[in-house]
């Protein structure tokens, strides 16, 4: 489970899905392939880009809106993620980064496996 | 995320690190067009633009002439993050005429 939990810290840090995982909290809106589009609160983005958004309007593509408590979008059905004006992105990807390192460093703490140590 | 000091042209991805802070052109996927200020960008072309206009381009037909009619419709968004699978190519700004 561990493995499990590095690999996707792996994949997430070298990529720009970090910003996205900084943007738990936030009210935004998610463009998604199929042309419509949901805002609602970021509860959870994965390494994948899956979105967890609660308190969602769903707007479809012929305009016609629901309101959703929970919203599940798969990574490969997003399209555009609009990024709150007040957000600072250099901060949030370093803060994220940041994280990721502290996790990874604890783990090796007391002389555990040193190959996935980034300390160079 | 956080690229490697280098100045010099080693990939395709390298032409786009020239590209940075600066003004592009990105084709998508569905007939649309991005025009903004790449602010980051990774190996899968998912990127941040700010000050983003993005065109959305359809064709209809007409019944009885069957003529095309190109019909453009523009957005502005302050600032975007794109999925790098929608992405066709990325480019300078078009300079018309």
């Amino acid at each position: 489970m561990a493995v499990a939990n590095l690999l996707l810290r792996t994949i997430a840090e070298n990529s720009m899905v970090v910003l996205l995982q900084g943007l738990q909290g936030e009210v935004t809106t998610v463009d998604l392939r199929n042309e419509s589009t949901a805002r609602g609160r970021v509860v959870n983005v994965d390494a994948f880009m899956n979105v967890r958004l609660e308190d969602v309007l769903y707007r479809d593509r012929r305009g016609k809106l629901t309101r959703l408590q929970d919203l599940f979008i798969t990574g490969r059905n997003v399209r555009y993620v609009h990024i709150p004006d007040h957000m600072d992105i250099m901060k949030t990807i370093q803060s994220q980064l940041a994280k990721i390192h502290r996790v990874r460093n604890f783990a090796s703490h007391g002389g555990g496996r040193k190959e996935y140590s980034k300390k160079k | 995320v956080a690229p490697e000091p280098t100045n010099t042209v080693e990939e395709p991805l390298d032409l786009i690190r020239l590209s940075l802070d600066e003004r592009i052109y990105v084709k998508m996927r569905n007939d649309r067009e991005l025009r903004g200020r790449l602010h980051a960008y990774d190996q899968h072309l998912n990127m941040i633009l700010g000050d983003v206009e993005e065109t959305v381009t359809t064709v209809e037909i007409d019944e009885e002439t069957y003529e095309e009619l190109y019909k453009s419709t523009k957005r502005n968004i302050p600032m975007l993050f794109v999925r790098g699978d929608g992405v066709v190519l990325v480019a300078p700004p078009l300079r018309v005429g």
